[in-house]
């Protein structure tokens, strides 16, 4: 339909046709762009937990390696623990969407702090606030390809303030790791070998 | 030249919108507990609004709509179980019940949770609940701009929202509300009365 029209309304060979292209790729770009933005959710004044990036990781097949994932719980805010005291309390939990030719060992979280809070000084919760890490381990399979790979995933968690609570939310997680070559791997295991002298 | 920009605009606009419809679509029909499609209320600016009206279903699976308490002063709450803060004032809002409820209050409380009705009536035995506790939905937060939990809403007997508080007060700022809002109400009333009589 767009093509019939642009072709009623510009005229084949006009000096003018290319501009007028690119002012209308322009004008729709912006638009969709726009709303786009308006639509997207949660909103950045819902976002209380972001993260801050990964250690770098070269994984060898066969070996499975750690991946440091990095997170930061805004200020004046905490997130429960993955193992919260209470079963009504919601974990913060790692979903990973890996590529095929990773797979994943486990996920490590770090310990919570027990920290009481002003609507209930009497009870203890278990939280993460301010940094905190959780460490992925990812294996490659022998005959996985060499190259780099992006993995997605996100970080379901439940924050709270002193004196409010918010839905559960997911913070969307992408980071590369390289999965090493052959030669590297024969270099790699050689030099690791405790026969080698 | 002139034309030609302004057909180019209005093409844009036409497939954008095309897009945003389609973008919409595939997000798949929300369901919707509000009654009558009314403008979702901000956060903070509730105040004298209209209370948006909403049938939810009670813990027996009875469907109840707000406006069935229209005659009533009612205290809107959103909670939910995992949220430390409503835990705290449940015990006020069970005492706030039995203390004005013959005044004309009713507390109605909206789970917004994914736990699952039975843990939510579990909970609600637990704390001793004595006020009404529906089953609640996004729909009904988000039209009342309930961002986070607790979030309370003093709503009088004509259905307009006095007051409202997002995160825990305090007990006496809590009963300070009913009571204003049971003082207007008999002001509003003995004002109508007036002007029938007139």
């Amino acid at each position: 339909m767009i093509a019939v029209l642009e072709s009623r309304l510009i005229p084949a060979g006009s000096p003018a046709t290319l501009r007028t292209l690119k002012s209308f790729a322009l004008a729709l770009f912006l638009l969709i762009a726009t709303i786009g933005f308006a639509a997207d959710e949660p909103k950045l004044a819902h976002v209380y937990v972001t993260f801050e990036g990964s250690s770098a990781a070269t994984i060898v097949p066969g070996r499975p390696t750690a991946v440091d994932l990095h997170f930061k719980v805004k200020d004046g805010f905490h997130v429960n623990s993955n193992k919260p005291k209470s079963e009504l309390l919601i974990p913060t939990v790692l979903k990973l969407d890996l590529p095929t030719d990773l797979a994943a060992g486990g996920i490590v979280y770090p310990v919570g702090k027990d920290v009481s809070f002003p609507f209930d000084p009497s009870e203890k919760l278990n939280v993460y606030t301010g940094d905190f890490t959780v460490k992925a381990k990812l294996a490659a399979a022998h005959a996985a390809s060499a190259g780099n790979f992006t993995v997605h995933g996100s970080l379901r968690y439940q924050a709270c303030s002193d004196n409010a609570c918010y839905p559960p939310r997911d913070a969307p997680v992408q980071f590369d790791v390289h999965v090493s070559s052959a030669a590297s791997r024969a270099h790699r295991g050689n030099a690791q070998s405790p026969h080698i002298k | 030249m002139k034309r030609n920009a302004l057909a180019i605009l209005v093409i844009a606009l036409v497939v954008a919108v095309m897009i945003y419809a389609g973008v919409r679509s595939s997000r798949g029909p929300k369901t919707t507990a509000v009654i009558g499609n009314p403008e979702p209320l901000q956060p903070n600016e509730a105040k004298g609004k209209q209370a948006p009206d909403f049938s939810l279903q009670d813990l027996d699976g009875r469907p109840v709509k707000l406006s069935d308490y229209r005659g009533k002063a009612v205290l809107l709450n959103f909670w939910a179980t995992f949220c430390g803060p409503c835990k705290e004032e449940m015990p006020w809002l069970v005492e706030l019940q039995k203390q004005y409820g013959p005044q004309g209050l009713q507390i109605i409380g909206v789970a917004l949770d994914d736990s699952g009705k039975d843990t939510i009536v579990k909970y609600v035995k637990q704390m001793g609940v004595n006020y009404t506790i529906l089953q609640g939905q996004d729909s009904v937060g988000d039209a009342y701009g309930a961002i986070g939990l607790p979030a309370t809403y003093y709503i009088d007997r004509n259905g307009k929202i006095i007051d409202s508080a997002l995160g825990l007060v305090s007990r006496g700022e809590i009963e300070d509300n009913i009571k204003k809002s049971l003082v207007e109400d008999k002001a509003q009333t003995a004002s109508a009365g007036a002007k029938a009589k007139s």
